[in-house]
C-alpha cells in the first residue's frame, strides 16, 4: 500500500503549523497538542504500551480520555505512515512501539509546539523554555 | 445458560473486514479492559460506530492520504455515480410529481416553468449518455477483469440484482394495463389498489437500481484503468456533477415558478383556489437531489484534488 511519505507528512505539518493551511487534507493530525497521533506518539517515547496502557497514560499526563475508537482509528494513521509499529503479542493484545520516524515526527511537532509557546510566553512576559530563552 | 462478560465485540461489525482481521482482536482488548464486565455505554457505541463507518470510508479511498492517488481519483467517480443513482431516484419521483402541469399553469407564466422542466429533461439525458460514456470507456477493463477470473468477486451482487430487476420487471408488465385502463386522478391517487401497487413498483425499482449501482461499484473497484480511462472517467464525473447542478437549480426554479402562478397544482387542488406553496413530497424530493448534488461534489474534490497528485506522479 502507498502511502505518504514521512518527509513529505513533517514538511506538511511545518507548513500547516506556519498557519499557511496547505493542503489541508493530507495532514495526519500532528497539529494540536491534544491530537490523537501526537498523544500517542509522546506516550510511546517513554517505551512501548498496548491499547489499554497508552489510554491511561493519556489520561494521567494530558487529561484526554481517548476512546477506544479515536485511539485505534489514529493507531492506524501512525502505523501506515511507519511512525509506529508494533512489539509482538501478548495475549490479544499488541504493544507498539515508536519509530525513528516518529521519534523525529514528534521532535518537530514538540518544536514547532515549543516555538509557539515561547513566542506566547515572551508576549505575555511569562519565563521562556525554548529558543528565545 | 451463563452470559458472556460482554466485550463490545459485536461492535466490530462497524469496522471493514481488513481492519477487523487486522486490528479487531486488540480493539476488543482494549474495550474489554475498559468495559470490566460491563455493557458498552451508548456513548461508546456510537464512537465506535463512528469510528468504524470512518475505517470503511477510508478503505473506499475517500478519506485520507493512504490510498494511491489513482484510487482516490476513482472512489471520488463511484461517489458521482452513485449520488447519480440517488438523484435518478429523485428525478423520477420528479417526473411522476410534475405530470400534465403545463394544463395546470395559466398560458401567460408558463414560459419559465416550462423551460426549467425541460431543463431538467434534457439535463437528465445528458447526465444519462455520460454516465454510459463513462461505463463504455471502462468496459474493456472489466473485460480483462473477468477473463482474469474476476467474475466470483460480484456474481453474488450481480445475480442479486438481476433477481429483483427480473421481479421489477414483471411488476412492471402486470401494472402498465391496469394503469392505462385507469383516469389520471385514479392514478394520481384516487385509487387506493393502484397507489399501494404503484408504492411497491417504486420500492422494487429503487432497490432494483440501488443493487445495480452495488454492481457497479464491486466491479470498477477492482479494475485495473489505465491513466487515459481514468482522465476520461474523471472528465465524465465532473461533467455529471455539473448535470445534477443544473438540475437540482432547474427544479427549484420550476417550483418557484409553479409555486407562484399555479400554487393549486402542487396541491392537486381545484385550479384557481388559494393553496400551499409547501408540498411535502416535493420537498422531500428536492432534498434529495440536493444530497445527491453535494455528494457528487464532495467526490468530484475528491478526485480533482487527488488528480493533481497522480499528475505529479
Amino acid at each position: 500500500m502507498a502511502v505518504a511519505p514521512t518527509k513529505y507528512v513533517l514538511r506538511s505539518y511545518v507548513r500547516r503549523s506556519r498557519i499557511t493551511d496547505v493542503n489541508r487534507a493530507q495532514q495526519p493530525g500532528l497539529r494540536r497538542p491534544n491530537d490523537p497521533p501526537v498523544l500517542i506518539l509522546t506516550s510511546l517515547a517513554t517505551g512501548p504500551k498496548h491499547g489499554h496502557a497508552l489510554s491511561k497514560d493519556i489520561s494521567e499526563f494530558a487529561g484526554v480520555a481517548l476512546g477506544p475508537g479515536a485511539l485505534y482509528g489514529a493507531i492506524t494513521r501512525l502505523e501506515e505512515r511507519g511512525l509506529i509499529e508494533p512489539v509482538g503479542t501478548e495475549g490479544r493484545r499488541r504493544p507498539y512501539r515508536i519509530t525513528a520516524s516518529g521519534t523525529a515526527a514528534l521532535a518537530e511537532v514538540v518544536g514547532e509546539m515549543r516555538r509557539i509557546a515561547d513566542v506566547g510566553a515572551l508576549r505575555l512576559g511569562l519565563p521562556l523554555s525554548g529558543r528565545f530563552a | 445458560m451463563k452470559r458472556r462478560p460482554p466485550d463490545g465485540s459485536a461492535l466490530l461489525r462497524w469496522y471493514p473486514a481488513s481492519w477487523r482481521h487486522r486490528y479487531g482482536d486488540e480493539l476488543v482488548a482494549l474495550m474489554a479492559d475498559t468495559l470490566n464486565g460491563e455493557d458498552p455505554s451508548p456513548k461508546l457505541r456510537i464512537s465506535i460506530a463512528w469510528a468504524g463507518l470512518r475505517e470503511r470510508v477510508r478503505e473506499a479511498g475517500l478519506l485520507g492520504t493512504t490510498k494511491p492517488a489513482a484510487e482516490r481519483i476513482f472512489a471520488g467517480a463511484i461517489a458521482v455515480l452513485c449520488a447519480w443513482m440517488a438523484f435518478l431516484l429523485a428525478g423520477g419521483r420528479f417526473a411522476k410529481y410534475s405530470e400534465h402541469f403545463e394544463q395546470a399553469v395559466p398560458r401567460t407564466s408558463r414560459v419559465i416553468s416550462v423551460d426549467a422542466y425541460n431543463t431538467v429533461a434534457a439535463a437528465a439525458v445528458l447526465g444519462g449518455v455520460l454516465v454510459l460514456i463513462g461505463a463504455v470507456v471502462a468496459l474493456p477493463s472489466f473485460v480483462r477483469f473477468l477473463r482474469s477470473g474476476g467474475w466470483p468477486s460480484v456474481r453474488r451482487h450481480f445475480r442479486r440484482a438481476l433477481g429483483i430487476s427480473a421481479v421489477t420487471g414483471l411488476a412492471l408488465a402486470g401494472l402498465a394495463p391496469e394503469a392505462h385502463s385507469l383516469t389520471p386522478a385514479q392514478r394520481n391517487g384516487g385509487s387506493f389498489i393502484y397507489s399501494v401497487a404503484f408504492g411497491a413498483i417504486v420500492v422494487l425499482v429503487s432497490t432494483s437500481l440501488v443493487l445495480w449501482t452495488v454492481v457497479a461499484v464491486a466491479a470498477t473497484r477492482r479494475l485495473e484503468l489505465t491513466r487515459r480511462v481514468l482522465t476520461t472517467e474523471i472528465a465524465m464525473a465532473a461533467l455529471v456533477s455539473g448535470t445534477m447542478v443544473v438540475m437540482t437549480g432547474a427544479t427549484a426554479t420550476w417550483w418557484a415558478t409553479v409555486a407562484s402562478s399555479a400554487p393549486w397544482f402542487l396541491q392537486s387542488t381545484r385550479s384557481g383556489s388559494t393553496a400551499s406553496v409547501f408540498e411535502p413530497q416535493l420537498a422531500a424530493t428536492m432534498s434529495l437531489m440536493l444530497v445527491a448534488t453535494v455528494a457528487a461534489l464532495v467526490g468530484m474534490r475528491r478526485a480533482a484534488r487527488s488528480w493533481r497528485e497522480f499528475r505529479a506522479g
